[in-house]
């Protein structure tokens, strides 16, 4: 299957049985239309934003933690015995799609964007994405332009922050014991 | 038969604009003035969890809607985040709760893709009976919550009493009825019991004869059919658009199961039958739920079988890098310790890179996108939640029906709000 | 009897200490008596624990011999909360509102994990406890808690109502 006309590709990724396309951000709903329109991916499965700040950061190889304990509360705090490798921004975000049709198929379409930085939504191409942009948006904050309703769908409306990113922490009461008083 | 239908059942399409999850009221149909909205807290009697709707009411008619969700968001995939692998895996049931079995199936599908490795086939037949025995048991909840909602009160009582006997089960192989937490890296947590295979086929016989007399009370009913039929259209193509999976869009025509189409363990061993309607309204997905129950049966007894034939065989495969060597071990071999210890301390490690693994769960396609940065942690679970692509195509369905249909169609989408707001 | 050589639990002495501190008179023991038999509980399942409580309606376990199967989706009718699942913080308003619908007496029973402390979901959306919003009387524990575990709880329920126990709300001394 070969993906040569579909504009805007920067690199074609191959792994684990996955064909992972990334796209240059300013073309992306170029890119949709035509997977959708030419090669026939009629569903959108998901749409996923990961959050690489921290990726590979520091840590002691092997061990969890720090030599003060464990934080879970700070970004990327895990000990890995090798550094994977840098990614090109902070963000990710994944398009899955799926060709429902005699001849199945899934690709993964991938682009890369700093934070604040906007990305055109998708929605003239698949429906389905009002709801997974919406997600994306509350919780790791990127912004889709062309959205008609880009409001928190998961958080209260007027809650601070997102959540899902590396630097807000995980929340949550510390535990107290019971010689702790 | 093609995938996708060339019937249509209705012309066009029905996906609202500009935002496909949202009816606004037309000023050309509805006199504005007679609009009422309501709103279907999250807090109200139909048993679907946390679901809010704000309808916008003419009369009886449903002139505009929109669902509000996120009341029962847990960042669960947060809390993954930070746990271990081995321990981010009890996060996972608790998602979709009704069909506990598919985000832990999943989940660990996910990890050992990423892995790379295979796991037993003892393991691989027990995983495909539990997940089918689960499946049976999602659509024995949905069955009884959506008739109580319809009036079929006593349907109810039936079902949850053949879920207790799945539960049953359930609780002999896990040692708890519900989240069992029963499927790891690598392939079970602990053998499967003698006495289950002979237990289970005592059962299925008994949920043949249930689903039976299921059929009988309301296949033909007048009420229900009035209730169900011609209710909540939704066309193959907006389906598709609207990312539907699963039961949704094997009743609007669409010849799609991932069992066959992606078969994971080992579905394209055995002989099921996916089955597909026509109509797309909310009696051809009960029929839809219904048969997918008796065809689960006829999975789960083919697996029974494989699962005598393979007994004494090892049920988790023999990677100390990943499992824990067995205990006896421990006192004579030196290796051994140290496994057993790096395991239980900092867990095992999954090499870095990024997978998309998918199954058909009851509610449709459950999928989870893992990131691993070569670390003991994951670094990004995301779970592609049935229920929430079902939920994006409530304002479709419901367009000129009454407030009463609303409720036969928010059951039919089958929504789980764990699912939807993980 | 389970175990014939057991005695009383510290619950059951903890209920007849109460018992004979309170010395309750006729009226108040019979309509303790009535009240424990006939508490309705609300329809406010939120999570998986709601699955066992629905269950707990199944036949097989049938809470309908204590009388409370008439579970009442208005609050204004029921008598007893069972806060069953993960409550979070954009839920929480809608409990505090379902709860003060409800009429006095009223009880609450904190059914699950999630719902008494938090459960395994120590984070920046789940309220950790629902004792932070409403008075609870019993806490069920367990992830989920199995039916029979919810119907101690019950039991447990009615035995501080026929011991006397005022509701939680009056204990805490909290606004209703």
């Amino acid at each position: 299957m070969s993906y040569a006309d579909v504009p805007g590709v920067v690199e074609t990724r191959e792994a684990l049985g996955e064909m992972t396309l990334v796209v240059d951000p300013a073309r992306l709903l170029d890119a949709c239309l035509t997977l959708r329109d030419e090669h026939g991916f009629n569903v959108l499965s998901d749409i996923t934003p990961t959050d690489y700040l921290g990726w590979g950061g520091s840590g002691v190889a092997g061990y969890i933690g720090t030599a003060g304990g464990r934080d879970l509360n700070s970004p990327g705090s895990q000990g890995l015995a090798r550094s994977p490798e840098p990614k090109p921004k902070r963000f990710s975000v994944s398009y899955h799609l799926l060709r429902v049709s005699d001849e199945p198929a899934r690709v993964r379409v991938q682009v890369w964007l700093d934070d604040g930085e906007p990305i055109a939504s998708v929605l003239p191409a698949w429906p389905a994405a009002d709801w997974f942009e919406r997600e994306a948006w509350d919780m790791m904050g990127i912004p889709f332009e062309g959205h008609p309703n880009l409001v928190r769908i998961l958080m209260p409306e007027d809650w601070e922050g997102h959540p899902l990113r590396k630097d807000y922490p995980l929340g949550g009461e510390p535990v107290r014991f019971s010689d702790e008083e | 038969m093609a995938v996708v239908p060339t019937t249509r059942i209705y012309e066009g399409t029905r996906i609202p604009s500009p935002a496909p999850t949202i009816l606004e009221v037309d000023p050309a149909k509805h006199n504005l003035e007679d609009i009422l909205t309501i709103n279907f807290g999250p807090n109200h009697p139909s048993t679907h969890g946390v679901l809010r709707l704000v309808v916008d009411l003419d009369g009886e008619t449903i002139a505009g809607i929109r669902a509000v969700i996120g009341y029962l968001h847990t960042g669960i995939e947060k809390n993954m985040e930070a746990k271990t692998w081995w321990k981010s895996i009890t996060y996972a049931p608790r998602i979709d709760y009704v069909s506990f079995q598919s985000n832990e199936l999943v989940y660990v599908l996910a990890i050992e893709k990423l892995l790379g490795i295979e796991i037993p086939r003892r393991a691989v037949w027990a995983r495909m009976a539990l997940a089918e025995l689960n499946r049976i048991h999602s659509h024995l909840i949905w069955l009884g919550t959506s008739a109580l909602e319809l009036g079929a009160i006593s349907i109810l009582w039936y079902t949850f009493d053949d879920r207790d006997e799945i539960l049953d089960l359930s609780e002999m192989v896990g040692g708890v009825r519900m989240h069992t937490r029963y499927f790891q890296v690598g392939g079970l947590a602990e053998d499967v019991p003698t006495g289950f295979t002979d237990e289970a086929r005592k059962f299925l016989p008994r949920m043949e004869r249930s689903i039976d007399e299921y059929e009988a009370i309301l296949d033909r009913n007048a009420i229900w059919l009035e209730r169900t039929k011609g209710i909540g259209l939704l066309s193959a193509e907006d389906a598709l658009a609207l990312a539907q999976s699963g039961p949704m869009l094997r009743a609007s025509g669409v010849n799609w199961d991932l069992r066959k189409i992606e078969p994971y363990l080992a579905y394209d061993e055995v002989d099921f039958d996916v089955p597909v309607y026509p109509n797309g309204d909310v009696y051809d997905r009960y029929k839809v739920h219904m048969d997918e129950m008796r065809q689960s049966v006829r999975i789960v007894r083919q697996c029974l079988d494989r699962i005598d034939e393979t007994a004494g065989e090892p049920w988790v495969i023999d990677d100390r890098k990943v499992v824990l060597p067995p205990r006896h071990e421990l006192h004579t071999s030196m290796e051994s310790l140290i496994h057993h210890f790096k395991i239980v301390t900092e867990g095992y490690v999954v090499p870095e890179g990024e997978v998309y693994a998918v199954i058909e769960s009851p509610r449709g396609e459950n999928g989870c996108y893992l990131v691993s940065d070569g670390g003991p942690r994951p670094w990004r679970v995301k779970f592609r939640a049935p229920s929430f692509a079902a939920l994006q195509a409530t304002a479709t369905t419901v367009q000129g029906c009454l407030i009463a249909d609303l409720i036969a169609i928010a059951g039919s989408l089958d929504p789980v709000m764990g699912d939807a707001d993980r | 009897m389970l175990w014939p050589d057991r005695g009383p639990g510290v619950f059951e002495e903890e209920i007849d200490n109460i018992e004979d501190a309170l010395v309750l008179t006729t009226v108040e023991k019979a309509i303790a008596w009535a009240q424990s038999n006939s508490v309705w509980p609300d329809t406010f399942g939120l999570a998986c624990c709601a699955m066992e409580m629905i269950a707990v309606v199944s036949s097989r376990y049938d809470i309908s011999r204590f009388g409370m199967e008439r579970f009442s989706s208005s609050p204004r009718q029921a008598d007893l909360l069972i806060v069953s699942g993960r409550v979070t913080h954009k839920m929480a308003p809608p409990l505090r509102q379902v709860y003060d619908q409800m009429l006095e007496p009223k009880w609450v029973i904190a059914m699950g994990a999630c719902a008494s402390s938090g459960g395994m979901f120590n984070n920046y959306t789940i309220l950790q406890g629902v004792d932070k919003i409403v008075p609870v009387d019993v806490h069920v524990p367990g992830c989920p808690p199995r039916p029979e575990a919810l119907l101690e709880g019950v039991v447990r329920l009615h035995e501080k109502i026929r011991a006397g126990v005022p509701p939680a709300y009056e204990i805490r001394g909290v606004a209703e």
